[in-house]
């Protein structure tokens, strides 16, 4: 498999506290791999240097063999990078379709945007039932495969996901881990998914780091950390 | 009656677009726009200057004074509000600085044009009279509409258009919007060239109708202010119907209550104070419809 995304010993810092302490992070082509770990891990730091959203200090992120840090944050989606922030942060005051269609600003190919709306659609068809009703009034869920609908029109190669099942009902939960799998699946997209549901992340990815203040502890195949004793105990609270 | 509410209408519609401005820019950059009222008066300013030096027909002097005070506001967000929002945190800054350009601005409006009343000719002559229910001239007609038309042209521009919906997503959360790859700098600039331009343009129309002068630029500030109040700060319909409704009230004191003396604004202002006690965040108070 190609390598689409490598981070390289990324150090990043908030007002002088230490985020990131040279993390080393790679993802390939259809992989789905997850950012595990408790808050303040460094988990969505590693998204935010990504995205541009925080500047790192030191090391390089390099996107399809090209470097990427120190591109305009608004740049990034344009290049492929489609971000789900975390808390979901829909346009509350706008319609569903607007947000929708807010996923495709960079791109100008009307018969494509046409196309992918049709898919996420299709995907979700909850949005489509409450197409022209205002994203602030959408349950936690629907708010959440919103928002990931609005990251898929941007028609990406890679999809950031940070932290999807916060706040979200459990039966949901499930919907949306089968959603990430069939998106990954289908819009032949590599995932990077941050979560604290460590159980769920691992479940859907193929590749597991496990972070802990900063600095990443553990990374593996998902299936085999899943049984080893370390995660089970630190991430996964007691036996499976 | 008629009259009343016919003289509020015109009143309203020039009014609904100078708070306009000033709620798109409140929205986008969080910026309390107390040069905005200047920036009418500097309008004004320039179709006069250009239809009357240069004998440049009145409708072309209202293009050319818009696309100015877009000039105007483009520089002033780039180099003045730009800046010092990224190095100051407190919303006081802007709002001094604001201020502050608003007294600059009452300066240059003072040294390039002076301070004459200034006016240009009718653009039609002639008055509609119904029945001496509802009498109006006709440039107050033209006017009354024209401005309806651009409240309009501006309500589709914000809803149907890319960058009018990249300006809502922006003032409703600018990280998503970033995400999206909105360039935040670029389309607060923009939002604040139009803003600016909006009120370029209603000072043009009026340099027509009751003409123009330096002094009005601090109370028309004011107004534009009770306006978005009314309807809640940074929501598209909330200025247009703050608007309209400053201009009903204004004009139901002028037919009304003026035998009573010079009361109306007083009136206004009573009124105002104890709707805000009831109603803190105006009619529509939230961020963008």
């Amino acid at each position: 498999m190609n390598e689409i995304l490598k981070l390289d010993n990324v150090e990043l810092y908030y007002d002088h506290v230490y985020a990131l302490k040279g993390v080393s992070v790679n993802l390939h082509e259809g992989e789905t791999v997850a950012l595990i770990g408790a808050n303040g891990a460094g988990k969505s730091s590693i998204l935010r240097a990504i995205t541009g959203l925080s500047k790192i200090k030191s090391g390089s992120i390099h996107y399809k063999g090209k470097r990427l840090d120190g591109t305009l944050a608004s740049d990034i989606v344009g290049q492929g990078i489609a971000m789900v922030p975390e808390g979901r942060r829909v346009f509350p005051y706008m319609s569903i379709k607007d947000n929708l269609l807010m996923g495709a600003f960079t791109r100008s190919d009307k018969a494509g945007i046409t196309k992918t709306l049709e898919s996420v659609l299709e995907r979700f068809p909850r949005l489509k039932e409450r197409y022209s009703q205002q994203a602030g009034t959408l349950s936690g869920g629907e708010q959440q495969m919103m928002v990931i609908g609005r990251a898929l029109m941007a028609a990406p190669k890679i999809l950031l996901l940070d932290e999807p099942s916060l706040g979200i009902a459990p039966k949901l939960v499930q919907e949306i881990a089968r959603s990430i799998v069939a998106i990954s699946r289908d819009e032949k997209v590599s995932v990077l998914l941050v979560e604290q549901n460590s159980r769920m992340a691992m479940s859907i990815s193929h590749r597991t780091y496990a972070l802990s203040t900063g600095e990443i502890v553990l990374e593996g195949n998902s299936k085999e950390l899943m049984n080893d004793k370390r995660i089970k105990e630190a991430y996964l609270g007691g036996d499976l | 009656m008629e009259q009343i509410i016919v003289n509020g209408l015109y009143l309203g519609a020039q009014y609904a677009l100078i708070a306009l401005g000033l709620t798109l820019i409140f929205s986008l950059m969080n910026v309390m726009n107390f040069a905005h009222g200047q920036m009418y008066v500097m309008g004004g300013f320039i179709t006069y200057t250009v239809v009357s030096q240069f004998n440049i027909p009145f409708f072309i002097a209202l293009i050319i004074s818009g696309m100015a005070l877009a000039v105007i506001g483009a520089l002033i967000e780039k180099f003045l509000f730009r800046p010092v929002i990224k190095k100051s945190k407190r919303d006081e800054s802007t709002m001094l600085l604001a201020a502050g350009i608003g007294f600059f601005l009452d300066s240059v409006i003072l040294l390039a044009f002076g301070e004459k009343q200034r006016g240009v000719p009718k653009i039609i002559d002639g008055v509609f009279n119904w029945d001496f229910r509802i009498i109006m001239p006709y440039d107050r007609i033209v006017i009354g509409c024209i401005a309806i038309a651009m409240i309009i042209a501006f309500m589709l521009l914000m809803h149907y258009s890319k960058a009018g919906r990249a300006m809502r997503a922006l003032a409703q959360d600018k990280v998503a919007a970033t995400l999206m790859g909105v360039n935040v700098d670029r389309y607060q600039m923009i939002g604040f060239a139009l803003g600016a331009m909006l009120a370029g343009v209603v000072g043009g129309l009026l340099v027509t109708i009751t003409g123009i002068n330096l002094g009005m630029g601090g109370p028309t500030s004011t107004k534009a202010f009770i306006m978005i109040m009314i309807g809640g700060a940074g929501v598209i319909p909330g200025a247009i119907v703050g608007g309209f409704i400053l201009g009903m009230m204004e004009s139901v004191g002028l037919s009304v209550l003026s035998q009573y003396g010079d009361i109306t604004y007083l009136l206004i202002f009573a009124s105002l104070m104890i709707f805000l006690a009831i109603r803190p965040h105006g009619l529509m108070g939230k961020p963008w419809g």
